[in-house]
């Protein structure tokens, strides 16, 4: 995955590509300038042209809130996926630690386009499956590394 | 003779010298029992050259700080070994040992 060929439309033509792309406006990110919120409602996707977006959840830690960032993306990788998701929000906070430029694609006009052109509508949404089921096959791996981790303490 | 005298002299002056030196420091240990060796300071007391311990919220925030440091790093040697586990999907490589800095 590079950023010439985004996740997103990996497997569509050069110009169905482009066509795709062309629905997103560029959003430009200062470093530390957070690109949406935990729990903000989740209108548009985002693919990463250049630098990365950190994903975090916050934890408590010494007693205060901080953010734990346990994801990291870069450039040509897309997410905010909760835009395509009932019920439509953010469930990490997403923020820039350098210089970011992204392409905010609108939920609806994704869907638009796919509903015209069914064929990269599919490409598409296979493309956004294989994004989503990787993040539940890392984390459901890490969860059950973290469960066993446990249960050998716990019979220690 | 004077000379023994003289020798006799200074040692009895040397004597009671030490003896006034002796209770002298005896008395003031046993008046001040408390007063303990510390390298560390009151926070008000200005000195040279001693190690000042740190206001207790900068300490507070720079330990959580450190074990947010020490929590991401975790949670990115964990995700390594989970990627690498779902590219070679085996039980040794899901259970692999990382650094990862949290007790395990």
């Amino acid at each position: 995955m590079t950023p010439d060929q985004p996740d997103l439309v990996r497997g569509l033509t050069a110009e169905d590509q482009a066509a795709v792309l062309a629905l997103g406006a560029p959003v430009s990110l200062t470093a530390g300038q957070v690109l949406f919120a935990l729990g903000a409602e989740a209108d548009s996707l985002f693919l990463i042209r250049r630098g990365r977006i950190g994903l975090s959840l916050p934890m408590q830690v010494a007693g205060r809130e901080e953010d734990i960032v346990i994801e990291e993306h870069g450039a040509g990788e897309t997410l905010g996926w909760s835009a395509l998701v009932p019920p439509h929000r953010f469930t990490l906070k997403a923020t820039a630690p350098l210089e970011t430029d992204v392409l905010a694609i609108r939920r609806t006009d994704l869907l638009h386009y796919c509903a015209a052109n069914p064929r990269v509508g599919q490409v598409v949404a296979l493309n956004i499956a294989a994004i989503v089921a990787r993040r539940l096959q890392v984390f459901q791996a890490m969860w059950l590394r973290q469960t066993q981790r446990v249960v050998s303490q716990l019979h220690a | 003779m004077e000379m023994f005298l003289m020798v006799l002299t200074l040692s009895v002056v040397g004597v009671l010298v030490s003896g006034i030196l002796f209770r002298a420091a005896t008395r003031e240990t046993s008046e001040a029992p408390a007063a303990a060796f510390s390298p560390l300071i009151a926070a008000d007391e200005e000195r040279f050259f001693m190690i000042r311990p740190a206001a207790p919220a900068d300490a507070s925030r720079a330990g959580a700080g450190a074990l947010v440091l020490q929590i991401e790093q975790h949670v990115r040697l964990e995700r390594a070994a989970a990627e690498a586990f779902l590219q070679w999907p085996t039980v040794e490589a899901l259970h692999m040992r990382t650094l990862a800095p949290l007790p395990r």
